[in-house]
């Protein structure tokens, strides 16, 4: 991970070029229409602070903050603008910027509860209960199910991770999970800024799963998708991660999951953690299409919008998250579906808050279609938590 | 008050930029400047109106405060770059699509859309905008037309001002005029003051709306390149295609040096030479589009007769595919490879100038020579065919410069100079796709003689206190007492 100033020569690359083709799929810039909130401005402004060109002001600070990651200006550059931006962050906490005090709150709890949401470590587990998974021991399953703080501690979130689990005993895979003990991946302390203490988590991180002696890890989360990805591979562990949607994408291909097919428009949302930044396209869409009709939108795959949730932007500035939320489900009633299916719980909820579409978890979509009666809760402990999830 | 107070009063404070990082990133463009000659603007203006832009000139007539009007800010030459800060009106917040007229095949924008942003809203009527530069994600419609910039489909459909039917502008004074001739495709009334506005660099006014004429958008599309022993025979063949009547839609011509810069890339990319041959001079990449057995007949007419120029067929498509797809798709992987890789250390310069159709292979050496003795790695030129049905040819001479050194600036500077003036020898133009900007102002006489003097009148009518984009085309005036 490179400190801002590492990245001085791609600056300057971006300054000399000013092609500006960042600027079209930006769902900030193209929200606001400041230059500065694109990324080929946001490049001047921190080659022009590093040069000393003007001071760190508050238009210096939004254009570092007001920004989702969501990597679309990647897309049509060889630059590594998003890394740019994180370490643009890390700068200005290092050069007396205080954090905003919505992503300081999201870095005191995942140091005290583990995750962002000021929810107590037993809370992480609750969503097993009934599902009859083990816990991860040295010398068990070496494959790893890694729920996520997000979905793991949100009531609403659960029933997706509840469908993996599900899902992931059809295809006859065996796992174990971490329950309470497991950590954050730190994906939100690396887009806020945070990276000493991301380093330290990862650190600690890596040594748990070495030490359960682990060899894969699957997740529901985009964002810990990427995150562990990359970090289980820059530090040469040689333990896998993968996403979910391509766990079980030849249980849906090989036809060996029976699923009922209806004949809804559906369009699909591509989470940018799962997509633009992971390369997982294909799998949901054949998820989708063994289900229901899938319809996309003119904006999909690489250059999907962002849902608006992503790298602080929900917490930090609210309304202009909302705003890209909306537009991203304008374009989704264009395309005629009823109903929207993503993988990644930040786009579920932020996009569930605009009204006049259903949304709907690529897993839950998945297992709802084998007629599995899980909401129907048949007994004992399995009973209590549908329910509750109901 | 100062004149930002106005504004902020005028136009809310939402409107107007102060902060010196915002102000910041809006004065440079692509052109080589060293660090030392970048001016930020004193206040950014983001109108969303016409209204918005009308009360700024007036504030800055009252002060006479300079104005300069832009875009994506993608010119290669500085057109939109305030040279003596002041106000800096940044018209991609004005990008509202006000009318599709699909009877008539027109739509009536704010000037502020890019150019894709238009394609993008007339696509599901199956029509078109043609005029089409490399930088067309973020060249705006107002900017296109005040640069004149090239355009990838100029053989079939010409450059902007062959789709221009009308356009708004707020002159230097904060009038608003409307200059065209509504939805008729052309007139015999009047002056053409709505042609004035092709290259007329927001020294004029700032064009604010604009109404364009659309195409419908042809069914496929053709693309190859043909390799040539001499840059003169890939005219000779073109002229020949035109003689037999054939419907060109793309024609580049690039000389040896881009030839090599596509070969290299191939190579590296596959690991293998490819099969161009070593007498190739020049490379000829060519569009066909229409109905899928028009197209295929003119393609197959095309290619029997590149036999009686000696001309080869490039075999890789995946040549023919980058190329393709960095000048006009920018699809993901083969963009990528190309740009902005190619200006890690150093960034494109280029002159613009024309020359008649006969002697480019004589101003090719030339340039080669003149960018030689300047010390300067050569890129390559190209000539772009951007006259409807026609011969006739841009031309970019790209050397590379380091914007950092300021001798090699000035060294580029020189050979675009020398190039531009020896155009006007050849019988040619200074300019065919970048203006004049401050780069051509002080020697435009050169090309203009007598005519010069009635170009100042034009101006000084439209803009009587010359504070719309001082210092291009014309130096700016002192103010006297």
């Amino acid at each position: 991970m490179n400190e801002l100033g590492e990245f001085k020569d791609e600056l300057e690359t971006c300054f000399g070029t000013s092609c500006g083709f960042c600027e079209r799929g930006c769902p900030v810039y193209q929200a606001i229409k400041i230059k500065t909130l694109s990324m080929k401005g946001r490049n001047r402004t921190m080659l022009g602070l590093i040069q000393g060109k003007f001071e760190i002001t508050p238009a210096v600070v939004e254009a570092a903050f007001e920004c989702t990651l969501c990597g679309n200006c990647d897309r049509w550059c060889s630059l590594k603008n998003t890394e740019h931006t994180r370490a643009f962050r890390e700068y200005l906490l290092k050069h007396g910027v205080e954090p905003m005090k919505e992503h300081a709150s999201i870095v005191a709890s995942i140091k005290n509860y583990g995750n962002p949401w000021f929810q107590p470590r037993s809370a992480r587990n609750k969503w097993t209960k009934g599902l009859d998974i083990p816990k991860a021991a040295p010398g068990k399953q070496d494959t790893l199910f890694f729920a996520g703080c997000t979905s793991a501690v949100m009531k609403p979130l659960t029933p997706s991770l509840i469908a993996s689990a599900k899902l992931l005993q059809k295809a006859g895979i065996k796992y174990s999970t971490l329950g309470q003990d497991e950590p954050c991946c730190g994906s939100t302390l690396l887009r806020v800024g945070q990276r000493e203490a991301y380093q330290e988590l990862e650190k600690k991180n890596i040594q748990k799963f070495k030490s359960l002696g682990i060899k894969k890890i699957v997740t529901a989360c985009p964002g810990c998708y990427t995150t562990l990805k990359k970090s289980m591979e820059d530090n040469k562990t040689g333990i896998e991660v993968v996403h979910i949607a391509r766990e079980i994408a030849d249980l849906v291909k090989s036809g060996k999951l029976k699923v009922r097919r209806s004949s809804e428009r559906m369009t699909y949302h591509d989470p940018c953690h799962l997509g633009r930044l992971g390369g997982v396209f294909d799998e949901p869409r054949d998820i989708v299409n063994a289900v229901a009709n899938l319809v996309e939108m003119p904006n999909n795959r690489y250059e999907a919008r962002c849902c608006g949730a992503g790298a602080g932007l929900q917490t930090a500035f609210p309304k202009l998250s909302r705003e890209l939320a909306s537009k991203r489900i304008l374009e989704a009633k264009a395309t005629g579906a009823t109903t929207l299916v993503t993988s990644c719980p930040f786009c579920e909820t932020q996009l569930r808050t605009v009204p006049g579409m259903r949304v709907v978890n690529l897993m839950e979509l998945l297992l709802d279609a084998t007629g599995d009666e899980r909401r129907k809760a048949p007994s004992g402990a399995d009973a209590a938590q549908f329910s509750s999830l109901s | 008050m100062s004149y930002a107070e106005e504004l902020v009063a005028a136009l809310g404070k939402e409107k107007v930029l102060l902060d010196p990082a915002e102000r910041f990133v809006y004065g440079a463009d692509w052109s080589p400047r060293t660090p030392e000659e970048f001016f930020p603007p004193d206040v950014v203006v983001l109108p969303r109106t016409t209204r918005d832009v009308q009360r700024t000139i007036k504030i800055a007539f009252e002060h006479e405060v300079p104005v300069t009007a832009g875009g994506g800010l993608t010119g290669m030459l500085g057109g939109a770059v305030p040279l003596y800060g002041g106000i800096y009106i940044d018209t991609t917040t004005m990008n509202q699509v006000i009318e599709i007229d699909r009877k008539n095949q027109t739509i009536r924008v704010q000037a502020g859309a890019t150019l894709q942003e238009v394609n993008d809203a007339i696509l599901p009527y199956d029509l078109w905008l043609p005029h089409q530069p490399e930088s067309k994600w973020v060249s705006t419609v107002g900017a296109a037309i005040a640069c004149d910039n090239d355009s990838t489909f100029g053989v079939r459909y010409g450059k902007i001002l062959n789709c221009l039917l009308s356009a708004q502008l707020v002159t230097g004074t904060g009038e608003v005029l409307e200059l065209g001739h509504r939805k008729a495709h052309f007139t015999s009334s009047g002056y053409k003051l709505k042609d004035l506005l092709a290259g007329s660099e927001g020294t004029l006014g700032v064009i604010t709306e604009a109404t364009l004429k659309l195409e419908p958008i042809p069914a496929m599309r053709r693309v190859d390149m043909l390799v040539f022993p001499r840059l003169g025979a890939a005219v000779d063949y073109l002229s020949r295609l035109l003689k037999a009547g054939l419907c060109i839609e793309a024609a580049h011509i690039n000389c040896k040096h881009r030839l090599k810069f596509y070969t290299h890339t191939y190579t590296q990319k596959f690991g293998k030479e490819p099969s161009i041959p070593a007498w190739a001079e020049a490379l000829l990449a060519i569009s066909f589009a229409g109905d899928e057995k028009v197209v295929e007949a003119q393609r197959d007419y095309a290619l029997g007769l590149a036999k009686e120029f000696e001309a080869q067929l490039v075999e890789e498509r995946e040549i023919v595919e980058s190329w393709w797809t960095s000048k006009y798709t920018l699809e993901f992987e083969p963009f990528k490879q190309k740009w902005p890789d190619s200006q890690v250390k150093k960034k494109f310069g280029a002159a613009d100038p024309g020359v008649p159709v006969g002697r480019l292979e004589e101003f090719y050496h030339k340039f080669v020579e003149v960018a030689q003795k300047n010390k300067l790695e050569i890129i390559g030129m190209n000539a772009y065919l951007e006259h409807p049905n026609s011969i006739g040819f841009s031309l970019s001479c790209a050397v590379y410069v380091d914007y950092r050194d300021a001798d090699e600036v000035k060294r580029f500077r020189d050979f675009h100079d020398e190039l531009s003036k020896m155009a006007v020898a050849f019988e040619g133009t200074m300019s065919t796709f970048m203006s004049d900007t401050y780069q051509k102002a002080p020697y435009l006489e050169l090309e203009h003689g007598e005519s010069l003097k009635y170009m100042r009148e034009i101006k000084r009518l439209f803009d009587p206190k010359g504070i719309l984009n001082p210092g291009k085309k014309f130096g700016r005036e002192v103010k006297k007492g």
